[in-house]
């Protein structure tokens, strides 16, 4: 792991807010899937694969990409972090595979979580539970959006660097715009960065009614790493023509 | 070899030319002043020499090689930039361990850097909660983490209380004694004075003035010695004969282009008893006034 790497990771850790978003996804997904899983009736198999979906790691790792990034500049610690790594691409990339590891542990621990709290209570109902085939295609798929999701989001607040401007902006993006537009025009809404990709990788469709609407998640894969690169290349080609003054 | 190496250093910012081909070296073991008044281009001149802004023409190198292409910057080049900032959430010490592990220092450096500067005790507290001179003082270990042969320093003083003032002088001075080029800007120029070998004084982005202290408090008119002398017509008569041009300046008489070794010598030669013996030089706020043409 290069060193760059090491140093984004501890930044990660020695800061109460990763500690902090990890005790809260974990706490609202356990919570959302184990009500839903007491309350809710008539589980099938497909109810079962939603319901698993349904963490919010990928929600907050983008959120907190966006934040980690934005940050920077808030903060004025962009001129540190460059003076330590001249090289701006490699700072950044560092940054954006950072936040992809942190995705990816984020959605392991949350989706392995909700996993076992909801087997075991639709068990306890005698209601329908997966195998171990089925909890490995939802576990890849999530872990994917989630590390996918934590880069672009590293890109977004490199982009516009306002960190309220990007978190209102990209909230209102994924939570009305984008939704908007996969349920309205979904041939162009599905190929969509922060709800039209990820719900085809998931498989759920969270814009709209109807799943064949959605990406197959390899190409759903593809479509959300373009993103990233295309936010990388862009974040990049700004970064490095950018005077820290 | 110098240190640093600013040539024909040009940088404009629309249409306000911050730097204007500005040359100067630093020298190891060497404690430079960068003075000018506020907007003179010393801010943009040392963020170019660090490559957080990219010249318009001329270039700024550590012994000829560009910041953002010296292997491993932090073993060679310190920096303490005036607008020094930190994550307010992060500690001291993990901010100090994250540039240990980004610059690949060994984490003994740490510790060895927050006693140096006197943080050992509060290093696991939360920088928001720090005063101005903690946040100094831990930019400057920042700076000295990976033992660096250049330490850069922009208005390292600014928010310091005397106390502070006083132990970043001594820092200064032990730095260059330990052999390193330090460059540091300031607006405080008695504090400088105290604290610098060489000056470089810049106004509108432009050089005015560059030297030894003593030669940039000296003027134009090159060393001058104030003596006083119980039997000033002998000791006249005994600068005369060595060659030497006098003035008489009330009860003193200046001796021109020779500093006080030299006339010491020649008045003990002549038997001449002395009541003063001093070099003459301007004060460091007169010869900047002078040279930057009160611009600050």
């Amino acid at each position: 792991m290069s060193p760059l790497l090491r140093g984004e990771l501890l930044k990660l850790r020695t800061t109460r807010t990763f500690v902090t978003l990890v005790g809260v996804t974990v706490l609202l997904s356990l919570v959302v899937v184990g009500l839903t899983a007491i309350l809710a009736d008539h589980f099938g198999k497909t109810d079962v694969r939603q319901l698993f979906t349904f963490d919010f790691s990928s929600l907050f790792i983008l959120l907190l990409g966006v934040t980690a990034m934005a940050g920077e500049w808030r903060h004025r610690t962009i001129t540190s972090s460059v003076l330590a790594a001249p090289a701006r691409a490699r700072l950044l990339a560092a940054k954006l595979v950072s936040y992809a590891v942190a995705g990816t542990l984020l959605s392991l621990i949350v989706t392995v979580a909700l996993m076992a709290l909801g087997t075991v209570i639709l068990s306890a109902r005698g209601e329908t539970t997966l195998g171990a085939t089925d909890l490995a295609d939802i576990l890849w798929r999530n872990l994917v959006a989630a590390a996918l999701l934590g880069a672009f989001g590293v890109c977004v607040g490199g982009i516009v660097r306002n960190q309220i401007v990007a978190i209102v902006g990209l909230l209102v993006f994924a939570f009305a715009l984008e939704p908007a537009l996969l349920s309205l025009v979904p041939d162009v809404g599905r190929f969509g960065p922060t709800v039209g990709a990820p719900s085809g990788i998931s498989g759920v469709n969270a814009g709209g009614d109807n799943s064949a609407d959605l990406l197959a998640p390899g190409i759903a894969v593809l479509v959300l790493c373009g993103w990233v690169m295309l936010g990388f290349g862009v974040t990049a080609w700004m970064l490095r023509r950018r005077d820290l003054v | 070899m110098s240190a640093v190496e600013i040539r024909d250093l040009h940088k404009r910012f629309g249409s306000v030319n911050a730097v204007n081909g500005l040359s100067f070296d630093v020298a190891p073991g060497r404690v430079t002043g960068f003075l000018g008044p506020n907007g003179a281009g010393k801010s943009t001149t040392l963020r170019a020499l660090l490559g957080l802004i990219r010249p318009t023409a001329g270039t700024a190198t550590f012994g000829g090689r560009r910041y953002e292409d010296l292997d491993r910057p932090s073993t060679r080049v310190g920096a303490v930039l005036e607008d020094a900032s930190f994550h307010p959430g992060r500690s001291a010490r993990n901010h100090l361990r994250v540039l240990a592990v980004t610059g690949e220092h060994p984490m003994g450096r740490v510790e060895e850097v927050l006693a140096a500067v006197g943080l050992t005790d509060a290093a696991d507290r939360r920088v928001k909660g720090y005063s101005m001179g903690m946040r100094q003082r831990l930019a400057i270990a920042a700076a000295l983490l990976g033992d660096p042969e250049v330490l850069i320093l922009d208005e390292p003083t600014n928010g310091l209380d005397p106390p502070g003032i006083s132990w970043m002088r001594r820092m200064l001075r032990e730095q260059a004694a330990n052999g390193r080029a330090v460059l540091v800007s300031s607006h405080l120029l008695a504090e400088v004075a105290q604290s610098v070998d060489d000056v470089v004084i810049i106004a509108g982005g432009e050089m005015r003035g560059r030297g030894t202290l003593t030669e940039v408090l000296g003027g134009d008119e090159g060393a001058v010695t104030e003596v006083r002398a119980q039997d000033p017509e002998r000791l006249v008569s005994a600068l005369e004969q060595h060659g030497h041009q006098l003035e008489r300046d009330g009860d003193k008489l200046l001796v021109l282009g020779t500093d006080p070794a030299d006339v010491g010598a020649i008045a003990l030669e002549a038997e001449v008893a002395l009541s003063l013996l001093a070099p003459r030089t301007r004060s460091l706020e007169t010869a900047f006034f002078a040279l930057t043409g009160g611009e600050a």
